[in-house]
């Protein structure tokens, strides 16, 4: 009898990949600059609005390394309009939840609310995004609570320093070298300064994202968005703004040749200073610049070897690869090819170095990806006394046999069908729906992305799979790195 | 005013250009309707409950399996049902794992197993082949020997590097203390997965891979129709055994704070889990409201008064919370959090403080009512889910929930007032009656001995044990034997100890009793002749509450609550080798040799003992402990099984003093579970006048 697995592959049936339960959403750019993108669905009266601002760790200062990260606790400190720990209890006084992070690439925050308070949402995200307030007792707190963070996230669990140790290894001329957890020592050195600038120069609104999901009157909450958010100045006039609150006279007369009563940039209709309200328009006018950094896919020279000596148990064996950035069209074969490797019970890595040689306790393989360059990383946990060297021969193997040979139909049919129903999953929460709308408008350059993702993975070919893993899993150009337990 | 007139015209004009006031928060709109969209359950011939809550939004649909299998002791197999649910994918009669394994990567699909549960997770239009090998896995999992192999051999690996998981360590090591005797204290180790045979994995899913009593929940693209069709198909002809449960005592905690410590070398913060367990299983009607008042406290969130506390204000952490556990057989609060090594005492110290002012104060209105809110919108944020209405239907047919439970919720969540949260925290919380885990750094060692309600700290091991650093003995059983009776004897030789004994008619004993659970003193007496009686009396007031007697011959304990009990022959048995004035000396004797059993040296709070394990077997066991420089007795530990249960008392022996040239404790320390005497001697009458009627 023919097994069923055979009668769909040869009828094909299984791969009926029509794109199904589209996201529908709008999208438009404020005049400031700021995008928004909304999704309309009443299935429960919950509604997610989230701010997605383009900076993170990579675009930090080097000497200042981990501050975007402890940049985003402080800004849940208050603003003008809300006291010092007020606003996470507004948001949950509400019925609602909060949260944010960061990566090396961007900075997201969130709440989630019932639908009637969604006034409220854009309210505090716009204060936020406005004239969020730090004060001394706050940034002594948060620098604290960080390095628990740290402590706890990181030094305090085993082998959590490898995309550390990989990424300084991998990119030594790009920011990626550092984490976005950072350096102690550097925010302990963090000064006022570091923060005004800091938030001068990437939380303004062009370099935003308002993206919300949910139970929302669509044409109610546009008025408000433009109440809100609209009304944020645009260009350098948001720093005028800013500095009008928080410099000295002297000081804001020195950088801006007028004094602070001739400007009136809470209100800059209602201006009288012809000079002030000049000033103002010359500044809304004027585009803020961004600072940006470069993509780095330049390949490794050679191979890196090293060893890390770290509190644990088992020793263990990572090789990164570097690939390209996440927009380039490998990423998609890249992912293709490590769902083939190790993707599940039946992938190749599982099969081959868990369950038949029994070498390793756990190993897998993933792709890193990031806005300007990423690493593939194999990773193994030995078991019992297997030697790292026998585990980087078996995936040795592993990457030779994918370099060689087509991967199957049937491998390449499963793959398929995991992406489908991942793709599926991904929309079922309207946090996650709002979280990928603004992804993939800020990394893909197109919110539209979330609906043609099976289609892209679909034009992958089994030849494509072999080629990027010719082209990017160089043996001569790799960092491995062994962890062995710390003597005691 | 004139500016907030002038905002509102416009704003109702739309236009608001910079005419916004943002001093004010928004109002919010009306509260929406939240609805519960209906479920379907029924029951199938073959005793299966299911629970249908149909969701077309995505087209996928999972299945849930729940058994009614319960958690059981495993005792010396502790970990067979995790091994055994941890091989129930790794193949079939009809699929070897490979098979298996391909089949659902090939779908996309998810399909797990675990003791209890097996999970299916698939696209709508894969449906039919997912169940396929859903009820393949759950009727038919054949176990191979070489899966066996692998998978043991996986956990002991995983039991290797529990070493340098801190949150696993604490994990262990908080429900063994709060659990004893009880399944939800079982902690496999490298010697109770030794003892696990492939045929206990084998009887394991037999026995608890059954139809009755199990839930079947189905959530997402299907409709009534499609379901039963679906599950006659493939568990229709599906038949077992009754499940198999037993049913355990909620743990009692009395015994005052208990420091517990798990070295991790290395360690730069500690885990610091503080924990009760409480008498509140799933389905419990104070659930609701001790809830709200655990959320008040460390719940979840920002504005909870741990988080307060411990984050916003003192920056000893990123995150602490109190976490309240229902569960089948038994409840537990556990408060938890990761302190750098520095704070660490400092950070008990404010746990302690907020628990015990949960006691002492209201709870306020603005945090009651925050609390409230926060429970309300979660509530709503989970219906988002089609899972969480399905395990409505669920716990209200498991636990026994009322019927309009998650209908009235949040009416009923409102209905909770501060005083019904005070009456929460008088009956569930047991003021300083915690168990306090730390695992971290040794360093931090002594800042915690201070928080224990007898400055003790019990070290354990990754796996919860209490760890003992025992050395070998250079003393043979024997010589430690000897050596205790010359000290007691105070005398040079073994004969001149044997003759010095032999010279003792009788010993009579009068003692005070004293414990902080009993107002008022109790008096003993002890009796011992050289014909062999053992006797005891325990008074009161005058009155006799227990006694015992013993006379080579028969034997009987009597007690005020339970009357008298007549020894069988184990106990007859027992109390001969074990009772007498100074036993040590049967035990020299070849033919009792059997029984004994040298440990080793144990060192405890910088003294060091030869530690004797005297067995007639796994009902009756005591150890024994003689201080390595005087030979003395230091500390007996006793272990008794009854019922299934094992108890043991610790008695802690001090003060020694000489009476006709015999070496007698004057003072003894009673440690039995959550009862604690201090026993004071205020005589001892060696050969005195003594009547042996007044203790029959």
């Amino acid at each position: 009898m023919k097994h069923w697995l055979a009668i769909l592959i040869a009828t094909g049936c299984a791969i009926s990949l029509r794109a199904q339960n589209k996201i529908n959403y709008v999208e438009y750019d404020l005049a400031n600059g700021i995008h928004v993108i909304l999704h309309e669905e009443h299935a429960t009266p919950i509604v997610a609005i989230s701010v997605l601002y383009h900076v993170g760790s990579k675009n930090e200062n080097p000497s200042r390394t981990g501050f975007a990260h402890f940049f985003e606790h402080l800004l849940f400190e208050g603003s003008e309009n809300i006291e010092r720990g007020e606003y996470s209890k507004l948001v949950e006084k509400n019925g609602g939840t909060l949260n944010a992070n960061t990566s090396q690439d961007r900075t997201y925050y969130y709440e989630i609310l019932p639908s009637n308070q969604l006034e409220l949402g854009l309210w505090l995200e716009s204060e936020r995004m406005l004239h969020a307030k730090v004060e001394n007792i706050g940034i002594e707190t948060q620098r604290s609570v960080v390095k628990e963070e740290k402590r706890q996230r990181v030094d305090n669990q085993p082998y959590a320093s490898f995309i550390s140790e990989m990424f300084q290894r991998a990119f030594p001329k790009h920011p990626y070298r550092w984490v976005p957890i950072g350096s102690m020592e550097h925010l302990d050195a963090a000064q006022e300064k570091d923060y005004v600038q800091f938030y001068q120069d990437f939380y303004v609104p062009a370099n935003a994202t308002l993206s919300i999901a949910g139970d929302i009157p669509l044409e109610q909450t546009k008025k408000w968005i433009e109440m809100y958010f609209g009304s944020i100045p645009s260009g350098q006039a948001i720093n005028l703004y800013r500095d009008q609150l928080a410099l000295s006279d002297d000081a804001f007369k020195i950088k801006y040749g007028v004094a602070k009563s001739d400007v009136n940039a809470k209100n800059p209709k209602l201006g009288t200073n012809k000079a002030g309200n000049q000033l103002y328009a010359e500044l809304s006018a004027r585009p803020m610049v961004i600072p940006r950094t470069t993509k780095d896919n330049d390949p490794l020279k050679q191979t890196i070897e090293d060893t890390i000596y770290d509190n644990i148990q088992l020793p263990a064996v990572f090789m990164g690869y570097k690939i390209p950035d996440q927009k380039h069209p490998d990423a998609y074969a890249l992912e293709f090819m490590n769902e083939i490797l190790s993707g599940g019970n039946s992938s190749r890595i599982n099969k081959n170095l868990v369950e038949k040689q029994q070498i390793a306790t756990y190993a897998s393989s993933f792709n890193y990806g990031l806005e300007d360059g990423g690493m593939n990383i194999f990773l193994a946990l030995a078991k019992d006394m297997a030697s790292l060297g026998s585990l980087k021969s078996a995936f040795d193997a592993q990457i030779e046999v994918i370099k060689n040979e087509l991967i199957t139909e049937e491998e390449y049919q499963s793959v398929l069908n995991k992406f489908e129903k991942q793709v599926i999953e991904a929309n079922s929460s309207v946090a996650g729906i709002a979280e990928s709308l603004a992804d993939n408008h800020v990394y893909f350059g197109s919110a539209a992305r979330v609906n043609q993702l099976l289609d892209l993975y679909r034009k992958v070919t089994r030849a494509d799979i072999q080629r990027v893993a010719k082209t990017y899993l160089n043996n001569n150009a790799r960092v491995i790195l062994y962890y062995l337990p710390k003597e005691k | 005013m004139k500016f907030l007139l002038s905002f509102v015209l416009l704003g109702a004009l739309g236009l608001v250009y910079g005419q916004l006031d943002r001093s004010i928060m928004p109002k919010p709109a009306p509260a929406p309707q939240i609805q519960i969209k209906p479920t379907e359950t029924w029951t199938t011939a073959n005793g299966i409950t299911v629970i249908l809550s149909e969701n077309h939004k995505l087209p996928k649909v999972s299945f849930d399996l729940t058994l009614g299998s319960g958690a059981t002791l495993e005792g010396e197999k502790a970990g067979l049902s995790e091994l055994a649910g941890s091989l129930v994918m790794s193949g079939t009669s009809n699929r070897s794992k490979d098979q298996l394994d391909k089949e659902i990567d090939f779908l996309g699909a998810s399909l797990s197993a675990s003791a209890s549960n097996v999970y299916l997770s698939v696209l709508t239009k894969h449906l039919d082949q997912g169940l396929s090998l859903m009820a393949d896995v759950t009727k038919n999992a054949s176990f191979p020997e070489d899966e066996f192999k692998r998978v043991s051999d996986q956990f002991r690996s995983g039991m290797v590097s529990l070493k340098s998981e801190a949150a696993g360590m604490a994990g262990n090591a908080t429900v063994k203390v709060n659990f004893p005797q009880h399944p939800y204290g079982e902690v496999m180790t490298f010697t109770t997965l030794s003892a696990i045979s492939l045929s206990d994995v084998k009887e394991f899913y037999r026995s608890h891979y059954t139809p009755q009593d199990a839930y079947l929940v189905i959530v997402g693209d299907i409709n009534r129709v499609q379901a039963e069709k679906m599950i006659n198909a493939y568990f229709g002809t599906w038949q077992g055994p009754k499940p198999v449960t037993a049913e355990y005592k909620d743990p009692v905690k009395s015994n005052g704070n208990q420091v517990y410590f798990v070295n991790k070398p290395g360690a730069v913060q500690s885990v610091i889990q503080v924990s009760f367990p409480i008498p509140m299983r799933m389905g419990n009607q104070d659930q609701l409201a001790m809830s709200v008042l655990n959320d008040v406290f460390g719940g979840s969130g920002f504005g909870t008064r741990l988080m307060q506390n411990l984050r916003e204000d003192k920056a000893f952490t990123y995150g602490c919370y109190s976490g309240l556990n229902n569960q089948d057989l038994g409840g537990w609060i556990s408060i938890s959090g990761n302190f750098r090594n520095a704070v660490t005492d400092s950070a008990i110290q404010e746990i302690l403080n907020e628990l015990n002012r949960l006691l002492s104060e209201t709870i306020t209105t603005p945090e009651l009512e925050l609390t409230k809110a926060v429970k309300n919108g979660s509530f709503a944020r989970s219906l988002e889910r089609p899972q969480t209405i399905a395990r409505f239907a669920y716990n209200i047919s498991k636990y026994k929930f009322p019927e309009d439970y998650y209908r009235n919720y949040l009416q009923r969540l409102e209905s909770i007032d501060a005083m019904e949260l005070s009456r929460m925290a008088k009956t569930y919380i047991k003021s300083n009656n915690y168990n306090i885990v730390v695992v971290g750094n040794e360093s931090v060692l002594d800042k915690i001995k201070a928080f224990d309600s007898d400055g003790k700290v019990t070290t354990l091991d990754e796996f919860g044990n209490i760890k003992l650093e025992r050395t070998p003995s250079n003393f043979s059983t024997n010589e430690i034997l000897e050596n205790y009776l010359l000290a007691v004897t105070q005398s040079t030789s073994l004969a001149n100890a044997q003759k010095k004994i032999k010279k003792v008619k009788n010993v009579l004993q009068r003692s005070e009793l004293r414990s902080d659970k009993i107002p008022f003193p109790l008096q003993s007496y002890s009796l011992y002749t050289n014909k062999g009686v053992r006797a005891d009396r325990i008074e009161f007031n005058g009155n006799v509450a227990q006694s015992k007697y013993y006379d080579g011959v028969s034997g009987y304990e009597k007690n005020m609550q339970t009357g008298k009990t007549v020894y069988d022959e184990l106990k007859m048995k027992a109390e001969m080798l074990e009772n007498a004035l100074f036993p040590e000396l049967l035990w020299l004797r070849p033919e009792n040799a059997r029984y004994l059993t040298l440990i080793g040296v144990e060192k405890e709070n910088n003294k060091e003992y030869y530690v004797l394990q005297f067995s007639t077997g796994p009902q009756n066991e005591s150890l024994h402990y003689y201080e390595k420089e005087t030979f003395l007795k230091g500390k007996m530990v006793k272990t008794v099984l009854k019922m299934e249960e094992s108890f043991s008392a610790t008695t802690e022996y001090s003060d020694y003093r000489s009476v006709k040239g015999f070496m007698f404790p004057y003072q003894s320390l009673l440690n039995a579970g959550s009862m604690t005497f201090t026993q004071k001697i205020d005589e001892i009458l060696v050969n005195g006048k003594v009547k042996v009627a007044e203790f029959q």
